[in-house]
């Protein structure tokens, strides 16, 4: 036999029901603008029918229902595509980090322009075309001084300034390296508050959203793999249970985040200005998360931002690093060099301004010099020989003892720049050549990097919109979800009001027939 | 598919911020007025360019060098003809003193009036340009005729070679790419002829006695001195004639790399400034889309 009041029960059931899924659509509304914020929804299901089954139950006509429940709250995401979502982050990581660091390069190197190395190698030339058509002239030797120190100091800029870079890439490693094990540390933070909220059969669901953001920002830095392991206790099916983090490598994965235990990550960067070996990127092993080996030959090609920063700053044992900067700089270096030395040689076996007094050139002399003292020339330390800045005269311009009035070295100078020359490991190349490839092989690097970082944005946020398309908020649905179940509850009311003048009737309108 | 206020605004900052950066990269070419600025933009127009501007370079140095070779050879011709003046004057008063009707005194005369034209050669000798002797060969700080004989010549009398080979030597100047033009005259083989034969008139006429056959000789030693002068006048304008050449051919050249360095990387502004505009109004257009797009919702809608 069903109870008297049952109805009154059920309806205020749904009362509290429909109030709950307007309190998390409320909840929705407020944080349609929170990033990483997954819309809510409130899971119905209708409570047990009234008589439960059983040997003892009464035997009623029907199965009569008693109402509803809130199951449980759950977010509205897609797993696939949060996957999809992390790929294409990496990828943009990579790129996003490649094109900044040529687009620095670029920057430094301005070319084509009117004051770039070639430029200041042109005037050089021509400096050293009017000492040949004025070899006696001090002025044009004055002129040829300061143009080979402004070549000089070109070559010194570009490497000091891409020297900077290059420490700052450096810097943005070592920041990288304490937000990833920030990161990391509060993986395992957020697993282990949901591992004690899901027994309990609740969703943390604002747990879930901040937990797949970070791993959402992690994945900027490295290609991840992600699995699930479920609570146990009383959770739901639907909870999500605690993530295991893994790093996927060529040879396979790095677990670094396992349930509460993570990893932390160390490069072997230490604060002198050195290049180190960057197989030695180590997670270490704390608990589950077994940690190990980053190595760079292990590191999936064009993934992540970390092998971005390696590639730009470089690895390897000095003498032999290789990397985009690393590589730069070393072809100005070759290129210093290999001009420097040609250039020296000429003017070696060229001959000054006769002397005053003895009416004797001097010869043998270098124009170029190394500034640190040593006898290699680079990029770096290429300095115009300190007494030829003091006594322009010593230029060697004649190819003849004691003429004032030949320029036939100068000639053979200026053409230092067209002479066919071995620069680093390129054979038959010129001065001017060799440069117009690197700006070429920069060019293209660069328009590459563009390219790919744009068509990595255009599909993230491709992915990006899917990801919004199942999880983020809309108004109008919402303001509609907030009508039906606004009506709903008024419904539920309205049933109460119902049963009431039914209570009403058989307690106030019964046994007085007659009267 | 289910579409939400934060796709359409995100979409929309995204359209916004490419057309943005469309019109930044117009604006930079307009006020630029080149296509490129850096090499990602075009590698094959940046490593163009750099080459380009080396020629441009080049054909620019090479006009100025020219300039320089004709100072040289004009200087050079001036000084000739008058130096072939000069002759001139030498052989009326030679054929003047080979008159035998001339008494002694009056040919001691004409050889003070010769004695000042070679002091009057020997000046022309020493012409300068600028810091430079012209016709010392390479020794350009040293003049030919130092007090009263060539430079550098070991002993009178003349003949003699000069110690410092030097003062032979050839001046040239790069007027293209292995183009050089020997841009002084051979000086001292012309000066030293004509201080030789003028030496040797001064002995004659100081000669006592002189009479008017002892010149016979000298007229016709004087018009082979005329002769190497305008030898030598006539090399200079054949080069003067290679310089005018290479000035033309340098001037073609300068208009070709400019052409080129323009096509490789001036923009073309009509075009340029017509895409501006489209593209400002592609992005007034999506602007007020977004405005549209963005704004109402149920929420205005319900009461």
């Amino acid at each position: 036999m069903r109870s008297t009041f049952m109805g009154l029960e059920a309806s205020k059931r749904g009362l509290f029901t429909q109030q709950s899924a307007l309190y998390t659509t409320g909840h929705n509304i407020a944080n349609a603008n929170t990033q990483g914020y997954s819309r809510q929804r409130v899971n119905m299901q209708p409570t047990l029918g009234y008589p439960g089954t059983g040997l003892n139950a009464p035997k009623t006509a029907g199965f009569i229902g008693t109402g509803v429940e809130a199951h449980s709250v759950q977010r509205i995401r897609d797993g696939f595509i949060d996957r999809q979502y992390r790929q294409e982050t990496n990828k943009l990581g990579y790129w996003e980090s490649r094109s900044q660091a040529i687009t620095q390069m670029e920057d430094i190197l301005s070319e084509p322009s009117e004051f770039g190395l070639n430029e200041s190698l042109n005037q050089f030339w021509k400096s050293l075309q009017d000492l040949s058509t004025n070899p006696e002239n001090a002025g044009a030797r004055k002129v040829v001084i300061q143009r080979g120190t402004a070549v000089a100091e070109s070559f010194n800029y570009i490497h000091t300034q891409l020297s900077d870079i290059q420490a700052n890439i450096k810097n943005e490693l070592r920041v990288s390296t304490k937000d990833i094990n920030s990161m990391l540390e509060q993986i395992a933070s957020l697993n282990g508050q949901i591992a004690a909220i899901e027994p309990n059969g609740y969703m943390p669901n604002d747990l879930y959203d901040a937990r797949d953001n970070l791993l959402d920002e992690l994945s900027e830095y490295f290609p991840l793999e992600i699995s699930y392991d479920k609570s146990g206790g009383g959770a739901l099916d639907i909870a999500e249970g605690i993530v295991n983090v893994s790093i996927q490598t060529k040879t396979g994965a790095i677990a670094v985040v396992a349930g509460k235990d993570f990893s932390e990550m160390t490069t072997s960067l230490t604060s002198t200005e050195t290049y180190e070996d960057y197989g030695q990127i180590t997670f270490s092993s704390v608990g589950n998360a077994t940690g190990g080996n980053y190595a760079y030959s292990d590191m999936p090609i064009n993934k992540g931002k970390i092998l971005s920063l390696i590639d730009s700053y470089g690895r390897g044992p000095a003498g032999a690093e290789v990397g985009y900067y690393p590589s730069m700089l070393e072809n100005l270096n070759d290129m210093a060099k290999a001009f420097a030395d040609e250039f020296n040689s000429v003017h070696q076996s060229g001959f000054s301004l006769p002397d005053e007094l003895t009416g004797n050139s001097s010869t043998g002399l270098n124009f170029f010099e190394d500034g640190s003292g040593g006898t290699a020339i680079t990029a770096a330390n290429i300095i115009v020989a300190n007494n030829l800045l003091t006594n322009p005269s010593l230029v060697a311009a004649s190819n003849a003892n004691a003429e004032e009035g030949n320029g036939q070295n100068a000639l053979d100078l200026s053409n230092t720049k067209f002479t066919q020359l071995t620069v680093g490991t390129t054979t038959n190349t010129t001065v001017q050549t060799f440069y117009q490839s690197i700006i070429g092989q920069l060019g293209v690097d660069g328009e590459q990097a563009n390219r790919l970082t744009y068509n990595s944005e255009t599909i993230k946020m491709a992915v990006a919109n899917n990801k919004a398309s199942v999880s983020a908020v809309s108004l109008d649905e919402e303001m509609t979800n907030m009508i039906t179940f606004q009506q709903a509850y008024n419904a539920s009311a309205r049933m109460i009001t119902v049963v009431d003048e039914t209570l009403d009737k058989i307690i106030n309108g019964m046994g007085r027939v007659g009267i | 598919m289910r579409v939400t206020q934060s796709m359409l605004s995100s979409n929309m900052l995204r359209n916004l911020s490419n057309s943005y950066n469309k019109m930044g990269t117009l604006q930079e070419q307009i006020t630029s007025g080149k296509k490129i600025t850096r090499p990602s933009q075009d590698p094959v127009v940046a490593m163009k360019g750099i080459g380009y501007r080396t020629n441009l370079d080049k054909v620019e140095q090479y006009q100025r060098n020219l300039g320089e070779a004709t100072n040289w050879l004009d200087s050079s011709d001036d000084a000739l003809d008058k130096v072939g003046l000069a002759l001139q004057r030498v052989q009326e008063l030679v054929t003047q003193a080979s008159t035998d009707t001339l008494t002694p005194d009056d040919r001691l005369k004409v050889q003070k009036e010769i004695a000042q034209v070679k002091e009057q050669i020997r000046d022309l000798g020493n012409t300068k340009v600028g810091d430079k002797y012209l016709f010392s060969g390479t020794k350009t700080l040293e003049p030919l005729f130092v007090g009263g004989s060539v430079a550098g010549e070991s002993s009178s009398p003349l003949p003699g070679t000069p110690t410092n080979i030097a003062y032979t030597n050839d001046v040239s100047i790069e007027v293209y790419d292995n183009v050089e033009i020997k841009v002084n005259s051979n000086g001292y083989e012309v000066f030293h002829g004509i201080e030789n034969v003028l030496n040797d008139l001064e002995t004659v006429f100081l000669a006592t006695p002189n009479s008017g056959s002892d010149f016979d000789g000298f007229l016709g030693e004087i018009s082979n001195l005329q002769n190497t002068v305008l030898e030598e006048r006539a090399d200079i304008g054949a080069r003067q004639n290679r310089v005018e050449m290479m000035e033309n051919r340098l001037s073609t050249q300068e208009v070709i790399v400019t052409k080129q360095l323009s096509n490789n990387e001036d923009i073309d502004y009509e075009k340029s400034i017509t895409e501006l505009i489209s593209q400002e109004s592609v992005h007034r257009a999506s602007l007020s889309v977004g405005s549209r797009i963005i704004q109402p919702t149920l929420v205005d809608f319900l009461r």
